[in-house]
């Protein structure tokens, strides 16, 4: 339990960096150091030092989605094999017949997936 | 300052945080901040299940509903049309607001009115090796449908995103 | 593990073999109608573990899988009704080019997640059974992408999603006041509790109320049914009031059956009310219908109503379970499947010449095509629950276990309502034999949608020329449960 105590601290600072990155130049203009003379050009958005164009509100290719869908699935399957992972020795060869069933059974989805080509780009 | 100390002072602020960053979501009109604010919510949720003692579980959560899920959020609200006219605002809101306060006021009535079955041993240090002695033995039949559940899920999806003329 | 716990979840395995088996099938071969014909053929094989497991008992998996003959009855009744809604959707399914594999592998696996949920004694599987039949019947429901199904479909992923939610934070309250997701262990842990003492069982059955109530369509979980039923494939909608509907009542029975004998009493007045409730709303709505997937659809509300009837004459008998609430309740899930197969079926092939679904369209029918508006008046006869059909049958066994068990107000609240159901049926029947056709051209219904009505309208009358048959398979059911 107490080591995360240490991700703890490191959230903090996670924090505590950024926020502190936000408030000095807030400090030093109310101080009067730093001057406060904001121009169109100054507000622009800074895009590689190119002019920008057009909104930055533009819809997505919705085949997007359905990597974001895959993933999410891959990631399910990848979170339930964990476990078995970091212990499968003990686990003997009943374990590892389980995982095979649970892996083959996904298979069968990618399969499906590929030769649907719901893989590709086009 | 002791371990508990601390790991009570931590829930409470991941609490205190979890919760406003949900009401955030619900309040926020544009979606794509309701969105972070929602992530933000999963994540101090994963920091809840540590000072529960299940670190699996956390992990879980940042994997899955940090990863994956956000992703998923992210993408559904770019691929939506009109997203900076922002939530349009809902003549149900004050009948919800009533059922949801009343939900809750019912619940926290409940909860800490009841005899709950405690058990009397120390929370288990690394659940993660139990949890997949427990996946592949004593519940590996529902470790299997949870596969056919992924497969299902597989198949729905492509199914329900094609095009419409195929 | 034993090789008989795999020999007990056979019927569970072949199945969703088969459905692995039609996709992987579908993205080789070329002529998709062989798809149909590849699974019905398939489905004898679980249905053959099956038979061979009738008479058997036992537990497999650590006791998370039950096989008893209430389970298998169960079993016999999802994949009957499996057969017929493929053979029913054929025609409709052919007229994709690339995704017909889909349909029945999803039709499959939300089959084997019903049959699962039949025969299985601990939450967690529970759950993940549910979902897997739920999460299927989302993508059947919007199968065809026209705008209506696409509504149907979101509102039944937003609802279904929500009673989940429900139900699972029900089902942690559950395990909070008694320490296990096994049913026997909740049993012993809540014994004979007073539910006021413990609040949180009290809130934590009514969460799980709701989730099982989604399923079966009962009011106050009820919104998504007309919608639903309208925007889906109808041969979908025919499924999900029968085999969706059967799976919620076989889990009600075994977790309320099991886990909550001890305060049955409290449960049977629950599931009394909502029956009431259930009825007179489906009922009342269905009388303004104007389309006939929107009066089915109330219709399934109403006779999730009566089924009600029967798990509060289960819970209101001492010892829980004697008497005639479990057959009868049996009996009529078996009955209604028949029926409400049979009347889907017919709107099945009169929306496939007349592409209309409205009561309109059904006018003159009996000129146009005898032997459609007979089956359908058949099927509505008996969905009022008049002789020669099983529906008599169904309703007399469920009513009569009600006043058996001292609820005779029940029973009353019953016929009440059956009398006010003739009227909207009765109205369909009129349009039918007494409205002039729109046009003297004849129907004739497919040769796939005519082998399924077959089968349906003949168990209705079948089983209603002679019950017993169905009724002793109903009472060797009932006898061993909860085992």
């Amino acid at each position: 339990m107490h080591q995360f105590g240490f991700i703890a601290i490191f959230m903090v600072l996670a924090v505590l960096v950024p926020v502190s990155m936000l408030l000095i130049p807030y400090a030093l203009t109310l101080a009067g150091i730093k001057p406060h003379r904001p121009d169109k050009v100054k507000n622009d958005t800074y895009e590689c030092g190119v002019r920008t164009v057009g909104g930055s509100w533009v819809r997505f290719n919705f085949r997007y989605y359905y990597f974001a869908l895959s993933f999410l699935i891959f990631d399910v399957e990848a979170v339930f094999l964990f476990p078995w992972a970091v212990h499968a020795r003990q686990l003997h060869w009943f374990g590892f017949g389980a995982v095979l069933v649970f892996v083959a059974i996904i298979t069968v989805g990618l399969a499906y997936e590929w030769r649907k080509k719901a893989l590709e780009w086009k | 300052m002791n371990v508990g100390v601390a790991a009570s002072i931590a829930f409470w602020i991941m609490a205190i945080i979890a919760v406003v960053s949900a009401l955030a979501v619900i309040v926020t009109r544009d979606i794509f901040r309701a969105a972070l604010f929602l992530i933000l919510a999963f994540l101090t949720v994963a920091g809840l299940f540590i000072t529960l003692s299940a670190d699996f579980v956390a992990a879980v959560q940042v994997l899955v509903y940090g990863g994956a899920i956000s992703i998923l959020l992210i993408f559904a609200v770019l691929l939506t049309r009109d997203v900076q006219k922002g939530n349009p605002s809902n003549r149900m809101l004050k009948p919800a607001v009533f059922l949801g306060a009343l939900f809750a006021a019912t619940l926290i009535v409940v909860i800490t009115n009841s005899t709950w079955k405690l058990s009397g041993d120390s929370p288990p240090q690394g659940t993660t090796a139990a949890i997949g002695d427990a996946l592949v033995n004593s519940y590996v039949l529902p470790f299997e449908i949870a596969s056919v559940l992924l497969l299902a899920a597989m198949i729905g999806a492509i199914v329900v995103a094609r095009g419409r003329d195929e | 593990m034993p090789i008989r716990d795999y020999y007990l979840l056979s019927p569970e395995i072949s199945l969703a073999s088969i459905a692995m088996a039609v996709i992987l099938l579908d993205t080789v071969v070329k002529r998709k109608g062989l798809l149909a014909i590849f699974t019905l053929a398939a489905l004898a094989l679980p249905l053959a573990f099956t038979i061979s497991l009738w008479g058997e008992e036992g537990r497999a998996f650590g006791g998370l899988l039950i096989v008893d003959q209430f389970s298998i009855f169960f079993k016999f009744l999802f994949l009957g009704v499996t057969a017929a809604v493929v053979i029913a959707s054929q025609d409709s399914v052919t007229n994709f080019k690339r995704f017909q594999g889909e349909f029945y592998a999803l039709l499959l696996l939300a089959t084997s997640g019903l049959m699962l949920m039949s025969s299985t004694g601990e939450l967690i599987t529970i759950f993940l059974a549910l979902e897997l039949s739920t999460l299927s019947a989302i993508a059947l429901v919007t199968f065809f992408k026209t705008d209506q199904a696409v509504e149907a479909g979101i509102k039944y992923l937003v609802l279904s999603g929500i009673s989940s939610a429900m139900m699972l934070y029900g089902m942690a309250l559950v395990f909070g006041v008694s320490g296990s997701t096994r049913l026997e262990e909740i049993a012993q842990a809540v014994g004979t509790t007073r539910l006021l003492d413990n609040p949180a069982l009290l809130m934590g059955m009514l969460l799980m109320v709701a989730g099982f109530g989604f399923k079966i369509s009962s009011v106050p979980f009820q919104m998504w049914v007309p919608d639903v039923y309208q925007g889906a494939p109808t041969s979908v909608a025919a499924y999900l009031s029968v085999a969706s509907k059967a799976g919620g009542f076989a889990v009600i029975l075994r977790v309320f059956y099991v886990a909550f004998a001890g305060v049955s009493m409290e449960w049977s007045m629950l599931f009394a009310v909502l029956a009431v409730v259930s009825m007179t709303f489906g009922n009342l709505i269905a009388m303004f219908q104007s389309n006939i997937k929107r009066l089915l659809a109330y219709s399934t509300i109403a006779h999730a109503g009566y089924m009600m009837v029967g798990l509060a004459a289960v819970a209101a008998r001492n010892p829980i379970g004697e008497g005639l609430g479990t057959q009868g309740l049996l009996f009529y899930l078996t009955g209604y499947a028949f029926t409400n197969l049979g009347a889907f079926f017919v709107v099945i092939a009169v929306a496939q010449k007349l592409k209309g679904e409205s009561i309109d369209d059904f006018a003159g029918l009996a000129k146009r095509s005898p032997l459609l508006a007979g089956l359908l008046a058949l099927c509505l006869i008996s969905l009022t629950g008049l002789p020669p059909t099983v529906g008599f049958w169904a309703k007399l066994y469920l009513f009569s276990g009600a006043v058996q068990a001292d609820l005779v107000w029940l029973a009353v609240a019953g016929v009440l309502n059956s009398a006010i159901s003739a009227y909207y049926y009765l109205r369909v029947v009129k349009a039918m034999y007494m409205s002039p056709a729109a046009s003297d051209e004849r129907l004739t219904p497919s040769p796939a949608i005519s082998l399924a009505l077959l089968v349906t309208t003949g168990g209705v009358l079948f089983f209603g020329f002679a019950p017993s048959y169905l009724l002793d398979f109903a009472v060797r059911a009932a006898r061993g449960f909860p085992g």
